[in-house]
């Protein structure tokens, strides 16, 4: 892991010579070399095109940043982002506010998931019985609080809801109560349903 | 049948006497017509003008019709005989499509709307055509449970003034929709945030609180109406929140407590006054004889986990008063003590004359619970006088919650949600719409998560059964249903009742219905685009009378969105 993030690193380094503007012009300046470490996976402004991680353009500020925070004192576990921001790059809470706004300020990225009519009905069945769009709003859009689900990355999607489920992901407890009292093929069709949500 | 005065009110009067004069002297006086008014000198919201709202027939000016929130509207040009003639006058398109709960405000001639995520348009009342738009700038942490809602502006004087999903109090130039100050009201990041519309009496903004799903601690506060500075706060979780054990709820069921391990983890935990919860977002009302403010408090935080906040959890789920002056306690009446099950006290109370147990006319208060019940007070010390036959169905109340799920009615919108409910004085009737959705109630011991969402569990409507609506109108002097009429889909929104001998309300989809008020017969309908659930409003101009509602849909039950706002007023008019 220690060599993946130094060539992550390196990367950024190269990428910050080359992309940042004139750092007295630049409001990220001071977290450039972070941005392109995130967009080593994310991908080009946090427009992700790998299924596994998530897309972050266009997520709103304070959720993202809720996340940084959580990743940072281990309320949020994963194996790449939990010790990257508990070591390797490390943030003060400024810092994570200039990455959060970074990634809300970009365009979310068109994608084309789709979804079969069995998926779909199983999914608003779901979505009815569990009210999601009285936080995530209409085509699950997502608030300040409450990520974005619609057009985000199906497999994502799948395990995030999932970790849930099985309390794996355990920084929105609500959530874990929600997704326990539903199995996984419904888990699965509101995955897909999800992904095909687009502006 | 009530009797009908036709031409013979106060509307009917100004428009015979606009047209006569109009006649006789041309547009200017149309023009002073249009603007007319009993009260106030027509250039701004005086207090008179707000003090006597009850019987004004040409404005609307507080979100629930006056200070007592009566929703009874005194204009009778639109009746029964016909209503059928009415038509759409006009509509106007918001920026925003999304969920829409703001009762339209209008004041000589101008309204006032706003939609979620805190857009205010001024309107010609009689056209739609817009005078001016403010776009509130959101903080980067807004909060909300069930929608990004705004119930509407209060005007009062020379602005107009609205709460922001920040949790900010922001007034604005009536006429120009300039920001004239704004204030932080509570912090966000903790939970804190605004939906209601304010109420403004004697120079005091009051407001309550959302943040009852994330570990608040819920307040009504008095801001200067001049320069936004603190009055006052009153804070709807005492320091003791634990009272008196009460086992049993307002209509003498058994909850179910276990109280010894109440008193346990109390001694052990001390109060959870700090994050208790105990919103308050629905406007109240106040009594002027007495200087009183009435209001209901929502549930507890967590809603479902009730282990981890032993004790009644004082005032939630409660009717209180306080001293309008000072904020201070008066009396409270709480519905259901340590709730487990998110059925808290909601709808806007309403003042009015009730009869008493011995006979005696007592000045009262109404409200419309959760349980589904309409529990009648008396005034001067909160207490219960009755409450009245159950608007729907209960079953297995009150199962406690489970981790794998426990089935309950009503499910935990109720009975009546937030909608305000409305009555016709003349027939000793309130009105209330209801929601049928049977719902499984999940609990799970989780702690405090720092102002994140923190239900304690989770609510699930039960997809397989049947869901439904009424429309009731219940007797508040006997505590039973004078009629009910089912609709296909459980209510939210609002209703409104009028001279007229009318009661209108809206549907998720998008059905919006006039009533007999005294039978329920269905008298006229129209179909909106999108689900009609807000507050229906009416006012006056140049001697027409107008109904008027959002059509937006909701974000909590789900119903077609829109961004219409409809004006009815009758054919050829």
């Amino acid at each position: 892991m220690k060599r993946l993030i130094t060539a992550f690193t390196t990367l950024a380094l190269l990428g910050a010579v080359s992309l940042a503007p004139r750092a007295e012009d630049d409001p990220y300046a001071s977290v450039r070399d972070k941005l392109q470490l995130c967009q080593t996976c994310h991908g080009e402004k946090g427009a992700s095109t790998l299924p596994q991680y998530p897309i972050l353009a266009g997520q709103q500020m304070y959720y993202l940043y809720v996340q940084l925070k959580d990743f940072a004192a281990g309320r949020r576990q994963d194996s790449i982002m939990t010790p990257m921001l508990q070591k390797e790059a490390k943030m003060t809470r400024d810092e994570m506010k200039l990455v959060a706004t970074y990634f809300s300020e970009q365009k979310w990225p068109k994608t084309n998931y789709t979804v079969t009519e069995e998926q779909k009905h199983a999914a608003e069945l779901m979505a009815g019985s569990a009210e999601c769009t009285a936080c995530h709003l209409g085509g699950f859009k997502g608030n300040s609080r409450v990520p974005r689900l619609g057009g985000q990355h199906e497999d994502y999607l799948l395990k995030t809801m999932l970790d849930f489920k099985y309390r794996r992901r355990t920084n929105a407890p609500f959530m874990n109560s929600l997704m326990e009292t539903f199995d996984e093929k419904a888990i699965e069709a509101m995955a897909a349903y999800a992904a095909s949500m687009s502006d | 049948m009530i009797p009908l005065k036709k031409n013979t009110t106060l509307i009917a009067s100004i428009g015979m006497s606009a047209a006569l004069l109009a006649g006789m002297t041309g547009g200017a006086v149309a023009e002073e017509v249009k603007k007319a008014t009993l009260f106030g000198d027509m250039q701004k919201v005086t207090q008179d003008m707000l003090d006597h709202a009850a019987g004004d027939g040409n404005n609307f000016l507080h979100t629930n019709g006056n200070y007592a929130q009566t929703r009874y509207y005194p204009a009778q040009q639109i009746n029964r005989e016909n209503v059928h003639d009415l038509v759409k006058a006009w509509s106007f398109n918001t920026e925003v499509v999304e969920t829409m709960e703001t009762t339209p405000i209008v004041v000589n001639g101008t309204m006032y709307i706003t939609t979620a995520f805190n857009h205010v348009h001024a309107l010609d009342a009689a056209t739609g055509k817009e005078k001016w738009h403010y776009k509130h700038k959101m903080g980067p942490i807004t909060t909300y449970c069930c929608g990004p809602n705004n119930r509407g502006v209060f005007p009062y004087e020379d602005m107009v003034y609205m709460g922001t999903l920040d949790a900010k109090l922001v007034a604005l130039n009536a006429k120009t929709g300039k920001k004239v100050w704004e204030v932080q009201i509570a912090e966000p990041e903790l939970g804190y945030s605004e939906t209601m519309a304010p109420t403004v009496v004697d120079g005091k903004v009051l407001i309550g609180t959302n943040g009852g799903e994330y570990g608040i601690r819920g307040f009504v506060k008095a801001f200067d109406a001049k320069t936004g500075k603190l009055l006052w706060t009153f804070h709807t979780i005492p320091e003791n929140s634990a009272g008196v054990w009460n086992e049993y709820d307002a209509t003498g069921r058994w909850m179910h407590r276990d109280i010894k391990a109440e008193k346990a983890a109390y001694a052990k935990n001390g109060d959870p006054y700090k994050t208790l919860g105990g919103g308050v977002w629905q406007n109240m009302a106040i009594d002027r004889d007495n200087g009183r403010v009435y209001f209901v408090v929502g549930n507890p935080s967590p809603d479902l986990y009730g282990a981890i906040r032993p004790g009644d959890n004082l005032y939630t789920d409660s009717l209180v008063a306080v001293d309008l002056e000072t904020g201070n306690y008066i009396c409270h009446f709480q519905y259901i003590a340590h709730d487990v099950w998110d059925l808290d006290a909601v709808s806007p109370p309403i003042l009015t004359t009730v009869m008493d147990n011995d006979g005696n006319m007592v000045k009262g208060v109404l409200h419309g619970g959760k349980t589904g019940y309409v529990y009648v007070h008396r005034a001067s010390d909160c207490s219960l006088i009755r409450y009245s036959e159950p608007m729907v169905s209960q079953e297995n109340r009150w199962v406690l919650p489970t981790p794998e799920g426990a089935r309950m009615l009503p499910g935990a919108n109720g009975g009546v949600e937030w909608s305000p409910m409305a009555i016709d004085p003349t027939q000793n009737l309130v009105y209330a719409i209801n929601l049928h959705q049977p719902m499984t109630y999940h609990v799970s011991e989780d702690p405090y998560p720092g102002g994140k969402l923190w239900l304690g569990g989770a609510f699930k409507v039960i997809q397989t059964e049947e869901q439904w609506g009424n429309v009731s109108a219940v007797n508040y002097n006997t505590g039973k249903i004078r009629w009910k009429v089912k609709t296909p889909q459980p209510m939210i929104g609002g209703i409104l009742a009028t001279a007229g001998g009318l009661v209108f309300t809206g549907e998720g989809n998008g059905r919006f219905r006039a009533y007999n008020s005294t039978s329920g017969e269905v008298m006229w309908q129209y179909q909106a685009k999108a689900g009609v659930n807000a507050p229906p409003a009416s006012y006056n101009v140049d001697g027409t009378q107008y109904i008027v509602v959002a059509a937006g849909g909701n974000t909590q039950l789900d119903y077609k969105r829109g961004n219409e706002i409809i004006a009815f007023k009758l054919k050829g008019r």
